[in-house]
């Protein structure tokens, strides 16, 4: 192998920087308009973030981006997470809306990992210009991952990405840079479209332009920070149903929609990957439906969008809320704890396991089963009718396996911190999953300010990890990854 | 193989029916307790009386011998040598049920409980070697149903040695032919003579290690009959006591010895072979028990340090109520020598991940077992190394063999079903009632046949406040969780009726 390309490293992240700066500049005019007093803090963060980035660019700016191989994309994947990460909690830390350090890094990993777990006990209260910022986080962190998923990852070599994205058109380099630019351009144009029509239909519904430009970054990059305090269930049903509609969406593979728009319609809707998406959105929402109807006495409009609001949620591992599900009975919110791990679809800006790895961990079993009949046949895993080469089914196997036990384990360190059972495996697979709300003192109403400084951290560290599929951070720690 | 058409059905009456007469024989032994305790005379020859159990223990004994004497004569003629793997399928999934049936009428005829449900749950909890009871006060119940209770364990240990070691791996479950392989042993296609010669040796063993436990708590000062039943519960890593707070009432030296019995007993019963063989290399670089030990011994390491530290137990007593603990969860035995429940959380929050290990493979224990963890955790090790060396080819390997893809696999499904089931299963329980900490502590519990959960089904509580309905699924998922979950699945499977 060859040495590390570590100066390209500091390039690109340097202009990452500058572009993040660029962002934070952005939300001045909120913080204009609604005469906060973040605004010196928003200069002054963007200021350093800008001026970081920009020096690392200049001073590497000679080294070719058309360098970046393979190992070098690990690390610039991991790497990126947690250093815009750190630039971004700058301004809620230096205005004093985010005291701790620990929570101002936390609230904004949450926000780039699209997570949305808050420690905010008062979102109301937080100067505007923060909170778009907050928001804007979320859909930085959306654009990053779709990027990610089916430009990077799938060069990168795993999570069987390279099965999902063979779809979308583009050239093949051994080199990572132009597939990235090619897919990027075509994939974010449908990320802003579909932001900006989220956007008019929640002003048709009443919503000013502040809360629908930040609703629609939650729901796109399906992160679920809201800048009111009850999340979505302040809001009228039509609104309520428009955020359902873009969850759905934006737990959706992009490359579908990237299908639809050029018009290969019936390609488009005949995957399976889709069918089963559909149908665990469907499903559990009639189950907790019926339960809401028979044990809370909900009229059947009221159960059903309660139900399919905050299973949709969950599922493409948004996170927003519009009742409390831990008030429903408790047999109602195991099943979205069950559906904490399920996760939306590969190549959507959702979280979790996703459901295409579900799709093809099942079929394997009922090929193992099949195997004990036939002994001498030898039945590859098919999805959409094509074999399954093994050694994606290898690769998703092990991350499934590798999901179980960090969820173990993870919890485990939460017990440690004095956390009760409940909440510390809600926090986790939430945390993992890329969701927000967890379980009982972590639930929908409820944020993380109580957790321990060392839960705090051990969360964002779940957080990142759930983001890149677990490999894309575990493999930095593997010693042949280091050696030459 | 030679696949027939049509499942003999004669030869699974037949095999049945040899069983039957086995169990009513085990029955009957537990008659010299009920008279010793409990003089027999006329007017103690009653049913459904919950003091006297000699008649309905006869009874039952008699009557089973004899539904299996005559399932058995009238298939006598056929050659068990037919038997082929899908027989094998259903005769070890029917066994189980069949011989938790009749085993559960001296409970329902002594009139110890009213409730068949509960009778049937505590009989499959003791043949399934679980441990998970239904009786609130179980020194009150007479002391010979209390010996067919321990008696079942017994059995089911026995049941299972031949199951793990000899059957499962002929028919290709949850890849138990690789951790078997050693045992030495025929291996051709049809079942009959690989399981009598393995029976034998490891029976032997079995038996062995019961009579030295037996004699070492004797030496404790336990009497005849509580050592009998503990050892009996120890080796099958079942987990039925005969008093109310289990063994925390015993001398540290009888926790000590009930300790290395447990250890003994999820030990892979081919590893004992390998030692009464002389055979230590085999032993000590066996990666299974490395790992196993190595659970073991730090989870007890870490919840006897949060003792120390948090509550200030002194050293001793903090090592061996950890160490006790960790080890009655991991060989998923279900004895209990302190409310686990009372302790800080995460260190029973520990207990209950330790409850998805099990012991090893091809010992009396239940779960996942460590084999398979060890596979998985390679796996997935070295998935990141194939992602960094693409062209590389990486097969796992396992005591120096490299292992088929096609077992990988096999493992693979077997944990991703194995969490399925406890999920959906503790889906199901919360829907019965039970809120979240009972609901998955007695599915984790009932699946990976350990005995005590969590909430309402903890250490020092049982599972008669669980409703009916409950008590059947958690009897279902003991049996599948003691048959490796494919053995009872695959019946369910379309194309196994399909001829």
């Amino acid at each position: 192998m060859y040495p590390f390309r570590v100066k390209v490293l500091v390039k690109i992240i340097g202009l990452l920087l500058v572009i993040e700066g660029l962002f934070m500049l952005a939300c001045i005019p909120f913080s204009v308009y609604y005469g906060g007093t973040d605004l010196i803090p928003i200069l002054i963060s963007a200021g350093i973030t800008i001026i970081t980035g920009g020096l690392m660019w200049v001073i590497r700016r000679k080294y070719d981006a058309h360098d970046i191989g393979k190992r070098e994309g690990y690390l610039i994947v991991s790497l990126t997470w947690v250093i815009i990460s750190f630039f971004g909690s700058l301004p809620f830390y230096i205005s004093g809306a985010i005291p701790s350090f620990t929570d101002a890094y936390f609230e904004t990993m949450s926000g780039f990992s699209t997570t949305g777990a808050s420690i905010l006990r008062d979102i109301e209260i937080v100067p505007k210009g923060l909170l778009f910022w907050r928001s804007m986080t979320h859909w930085i962190g959306g654009m990053g991952i779709i990027v990610l998923s089916i430009a990077i990852l799938p060069f990168l070599g795993f999570g069987g990405m390279s099965l999902f994205w063979a779809e979308v058109p583009g050239p093949e380099k051994e080199k990572l840079h132009p597939r990235i630019a090619v897919t990027a351009r075509r994939l974010w144009g449908i990320y802003v479209v579909l932001t900006l029509a989220m956007i008019i239909l929640l002003m048709l519904g009443g919503m000013n332009l502040f809360e629908s430009l930040c609703h629609a970054f939650g729901a796109m990059s399906s992160g679920g920070f809201s800048p009111k305090n009850t999340s979505l269930g302040g809001y009228s049903p039509y609104i309520q149903y428009v955020a359902i509609f873009f969850m759905f969406l934006a737990g959706t593979n992009f490359t579908l929609h990237y299908l639809i728009l050029s018009g290969k319609v019936k390609k488009a809707l005949s995957g399976e990957e889709l069918k089963a998406y559909i149908s665990i959105l469907i499903v559990p929402s009639i189950v907790i439906a019926i339960i809401l109807v028979f044990a809370r006495n909900y009229g059947v409009e009221q159960a059903w969008r309660g139900a399919l609001f905050n299973v949709v949620s969950i599922i493409t591992c948004t996170g927003f809320a519009n009742e409390d599900y831990m008030l429903w009975p408790h047999y109602a919110w195991f099943i979205i704890f069950l559906l904490m791990f399920v996760g939306g679809m590969a190549g959507s800006t959702s979280g979790g396991i996703k459901v295409v790895r579900h799709v093809l961990l099942f079929k394997n079993v009922s090929n193992v089963i099949r195997r004990l009949w036939h002994k001498s046949a030898i039945i590859p895993v098919r999805l959409d009718n094509k074999p399954v080469n093994p050694h994606i089914l290898h690769n998703i196997l092990a991350i499934f396996f590798l999901y179980i036990i960090t969820f173990g384990i993870g919890s485990l360190l939460l017990t440690a911190t004095g956390l009760d059972v409940i909440s510390s495996m809600g926090s986790v697979v939430t945390c993992m999953g890329g969701i927000g709300p967890g379980l009982a003192t972590t639930g929908p109403v409820a944020n993380y300010a109580h957790l321990t400084d060392f839960a705090k951290w051990v969360l964002s560290f779940m957080m990142l990890l759930g983001r890149l599929e677990l490999f894309t951070l575990f493999i930095i720690f593997h010693p042949a990854f280091w050696r030459r | 193989m030679a696949r027939s058409n049509k499942i003999n059905l004669n030869a699974i009456l037949k095999v049945t029916g040899l069983l039957l007469v086995i169990e009513g024989l085990f029955m009957l032994s537990s008659l010299g307790f009920s008279a010793w305790y409990e003089p027999v005379s006329f007017s103690t020859l009653v049913f459904f009386n919950s003091t006297h159990d000699f008649l309905p223990l006869l009874v039952s004994g008699t009557g089973v011998c004899l539904i299996g004497m005559i399932l058995w004569l009238l298939n006598r003629n056929l050659d068990q040598n037919s038997i082929g793997k899908r027989e094998g399928y259903i005769i070890v999934s029917l066994a189980w049920v069949i011989i938790s049936l009749f085993g559960a009428i001296p409970f329902v005829l002594s009139g110890v409980t009213t409730n068949y449900t509960d009778a049937f749950f505590e009989t499959m909890s003791g043949f399934t070697t679980t441990g998970a009871s239904i009786f609130t006060d179980i020194e009150s119940i007479p002391k010979g149903i209390m010996f067919w209770r321990s008696m079942t364990h017994w059995i089911g240990g026995m049941g299972i040695i031949v199951l793990s070691l000899a059957i499962l791996p002929i028919l290709g479950i949850g890849g138990m032919q690789l951790f078997v392989a050693e045992v030495p042993g025929i291996t051709p296609d049809k079942i009959h003579p690989r399981i009598t010669q393995t029976a034998k040796r490891l029976w032997f063993i079995y038996v062995l290690f019961t009579l030295v436990q037996t004699a070492l708590l004797m030496l404790g000062g336990l009497n005849l009959f509580d050592s009998l039943c503990h050892a009996f519960g120890t080796m099958a890593t079942g987990g039925f006591s005969t008093k109310n707070d289990s063994i925390a009432g015993f001398s540290p030296y009888l926790q000590y010895v009930i300790i290395i019995f447990m250890f003994l007993a999820g030990i892979n019963f081919s590893l004992h072979y390998f030692a009464l063989k002389g055979k230590f290399q085999k032993i000590f670089s066996n990666e299974e028990l490395r790992l196993y030990s190595l659970i073991v011994l730090v989870s007890s390491l870490v919840i006897a340090s949060a003792f120390i530290s948090i509550q200030g137990t002194p050293v001793e007593k903090a090592f061996r109520d950890s160490l006790f603990q960790v080890v009655s969860i991991v060989t998923t035995t279900g004895f209990v020598s302190s409310n686990y429940l009372l302790w800080p959380f995460f260190t029973w929050f520990l207990l209950f991940l330790l409850m998805f290990t099990g012991g090893c493979a091809g010992s009396t224990g239940g779960g996942i077992k460590i084999v398979r963890i060890t596979l998985l955790f390679k796996n997935s090790l070295l998935e990141l190394k194939r992602i960094i060396h693409p062209q590389a080819m990486l097969p796992v390997r396992l005591n120096g063999k490299s292992i088929p893809q096609e077992i990988i696999f096999n493992v693979l499904a077997f944990f991703l079903i194995y969490i399925i089931v406890f999920a959906f299963g503790s889906l199901l329980m919360s829907f019965l009632g039970l809120e979240f900490e009972s609901a998955i502590g007695s599915v984790a519990s009932c699946l990976g046949n350990i005995g005590p959960g969590l909430g309402i089904v903890g250490p020092v509580l049982n599972y008669g406040l669980i409703p009916d309905a409950g008590k059947w699924l958690l009897a279902f998922l003991m049996l599948l969780g003691r048959l490796e979950l494919f053995t009872v699945l695959i019946l369910f499977s379309p194309t196994f009726w399909r001829k």
